[in-house]
């Protein structure tokens, strides 16, 4: 104060007469401090961070891009320096470190289904800045908004989710779809904030029935595997019997080619002989059937009678050796 | 006396003025200028100010805030227990009426909180636990009741308190602790007849595939069979054609052929025939050439 107050009276000298060498220094130091305090308006904006500049308390430039600024020094200018790229994350349903830990706290964590079971459900929202302005200004504490708004949704959209496709296949849905309402309801409460994720950390039943529910993930276990052994048994089987189909086709082909070309060859040799035949038939004949009595007669046992004589059977039977050698007689 | 010490004196006059009269109002806030304890104006464009040295100001936060309120426990219509936790979005909209009827913070939180208890109770007094939970999504009417009780509440809050209700909306809806273990129960026996449900789907589908396939196998097999039967009948067919074919140009001979091929078949060392001398193989034996005639 005392300095503001001299200083009138030292621009006064100035103007007047030529002045002691102690008064010189003092204007000396007033000037400066004069320069130090204009130059400490310049400031620098680094490259993750945007700046908001304030003019005795109003917004004047809502948006500094990365780089080196001047705005008047304290106490007419503030600078508000953000990192708006940085993800800031909160946690709902049960703190930061029980998520480290994995513990579950109840009354934080515990949300109703649909079909009105109770879930323990942990989210975690991650944000960043896309209005510095709003961010600083509008709302007293920005992730106590983000919290409620993320919390209210998510509230919301479990309350109409059967508890089944909560734990399993519309944990990606209930992600999107939160992410979309409670961005849509943050927009009215202008916090300043884009809502970049929204990540189902945590769902599990209640300790209470935690092992009924692992039961049904046997028994779905189970009803696969005996789907699966079926399927097992299926593909074992018709291939198989495909298998089988094959080798039946082709022993028929294989017997009616055999029988065809068998017929064929045995026309083929008749013919042959039947032109022979025909030539001689009576010799032919004769020969044709001595010829086969000569393959024939060797193999048997032969007995030879005289065409008056009557045949003793009991001689047959006592005499069969006599019978054997006589045959050897004979064909000599 | 100089000039020098009219300034001085001057300065010394001036400056103190010129910090009583005036003020900078951040965008966070509002100022109530009051002059002498009465309220004279409200500024809420943030900026320099100018005011009168003796009006003094009173500062209120404009941010949008979010009051947490205790979870409470509600009835619906259908008499069920469900307890609520709730947000309550609210800012200050007129600092001369708030500041005369609720003070500060705590206390309009309060005053929220009450408002905002019993127009829960009434609202969900007329509803059914299903249109706050239930699976088919158009039944919940959560939402047209809460915009409804954010506008009784932000009508009735504005011309008492001075304050704005933004917004009222449910962030749990959660059992009360006495319900729960009745709830644990019924989830378990639901669990239970999911499993049952899961393993006789199962054993269903299992079993459908494994007729299903033995039903594949027979039809493989007896068509199999069918076209082989259909391919051995062609060809027995064929051949028979062959050797009619063939044969048809000479049966004696043919019958001659055959009968001894049969011979060669039929008779074998087991085979004990007895021959006459008379035969036509054993007549040369017994009569020399005139058996061959």
């Amino acid at each position: 104060m005392s300095t503001l107050l001299t200083r009138p009276s030292d621009i006064a000298e100035l103007v007047e007469s030529p002045k002691p060498a102690p008064v010189r220094r003092r204007r000396r130091i007033l000037a400066w401090l004069l320069v130090l305090w204009i130059v400490s308006g310049i400031f620098i904006v680094s490259a993750d961070q945007q700046a908001v500049v304030t003019r005795f308390g109003a917004v004047i430039n809502p948006r500094v891009a990365p780089g080196i600024h001047y705005a008047l020094p304290w106490p007419i200018d503030s600078v508000y320096k953000l990192k708006v790229h940085q993800l800031r994350r909160t946690v709902i349903g049960g703190e930061i470190p029980d998520a480290v830990l994995g513990r579950i706290q109840p009354a934080s964590s515990e949300f109703l289904s649909g079909d009105q079971n109770l879930l323990n459900v942990r989210v975690v929202a991650q944000y960043s800045v896309s209005e510095p302005r709003d961010f600083l200004f509008a709302t007293e504490d920005v992730d106590r908004v983000v919290k409620a708004v993320v919390e209210s949704e998510l509230a919301r959209r479990i309350a109409r989710t059967p508890v089944d496709d909560i734990l399993t296949t519309d944990k990606i849905a209930i992600q999107n779809d939160v992410l979309k309402t409670a961005q849509h309801a943050l927009n009215d409460y202008k916090p300043g904030v884009e809502l970049s994720s929204i990540n189902i950390e945590n769902v599990t039943p209640p300790a209470e029935a935690a092992d009924a529910f692992r039961g049904v993930a046997g028994a779905r276990a189970d009803a696969n595997r005996l789907v699966n052994e079926a399927e097992g048994y299926a593909n074992d089987l018709i291939p198989r019997a495909q298998g089988e189909a094959a080798q039946l086709a082709e022993q028929a082909q294989a017997y009616k080619d055999g029988k065809i070309n068998r017929a064929a060859g045995d026309a083929a040799r008749f013919n042959e002989v039947a032109v022979e035949y025909a030539k001689a038939p009576e010799v032919t004949a004769a020969r044709a059937y001595v010829e086969a009595m000569e393959q024939i007669l060797p193999k048997l046992k032969k007995l030879i009678v005289d065409s008056n004589g009557n045949l003793d059977l009991t001689v047959v039977r006592r005499d069969d050796d006599a019978a054997t050698n006589s045959n050897g007689a004979i064909q000599k | 006396m100089t000039r020098k010490t009219t300034y001085i004196t001057a300065g010394g006059l001036a400056l103190p003025l010129l910090f009583l009269s005036l003020y900078s109002v951040r965008e966070t806030e509002f100022a109530l200028v009051t002059q002498f304890g009465r309220p004279v104006r409200t500024v809420a464009t943030a900026g320099l100010h100018a005011k009168w040295p003796f009006q003094n100001i009173l500062w209120f936060d404009k941010r949008l805030r979010i009051y947490n309120p205790r979870p409470s426990e509600f009835l619906t219509r259908d008499k069920k227990n469900l307890v609520i936790d709730n947000y309550v979005a609210w800012r200050i909209d007129d600092p001369n009426r708030f500041v005369q009827s609720v003070g500060d913070t705590p206390a309009a939180e309060m005053r929220l909180h009450d408002i905002i208890w019993s127009g829960l109770s009434a609202a969900l007094g007329t509803q059914d636990l299903d249109s706050l939970v239930s699976t088919s999504a158009d039944k919940v009417q959560a939402t047209p009741m809460l915009d409804q009780l954010t506008a009784t509440a932000d009508r009735a809050a504005l011309t008492q308190y001075g304050i704005r209700v933004v917004d009222v909306r449910i962030k749990r809806l959660n059992l009360p602790e006495q319900n729960k273990q009745s709830v644990f129960a019924r989830m378990r026996a639901e669990r239970e007849r999911i499993a049952m449900q899961y393993r006789a789907e199962g054993e269903q589908q299992a079993l459908t595939i494994r007729a299903n396939a033995d039903r594949q196998k027979e039809e493989i097999l007896s068509s199999a069979y069918k076209d082989a039967e259909k391919v051995r009948g062609a060809g027995d067919a064929e051949a028979t054609r062959i050797y009619g074919q063939a044969y048809s140009k000479n049966p004696q001979f043919y019958r001659l052929l055959r009968t001894l091929d049969s011979y060669k078949k039929v008779l074998d060392d087991k085979t004990t025939i007895i021959l006459s001398s008379d035969s036509a193989l054993l007549k040369v034996l017994t009569r020399g050439e005139a058996g061959a005639k």
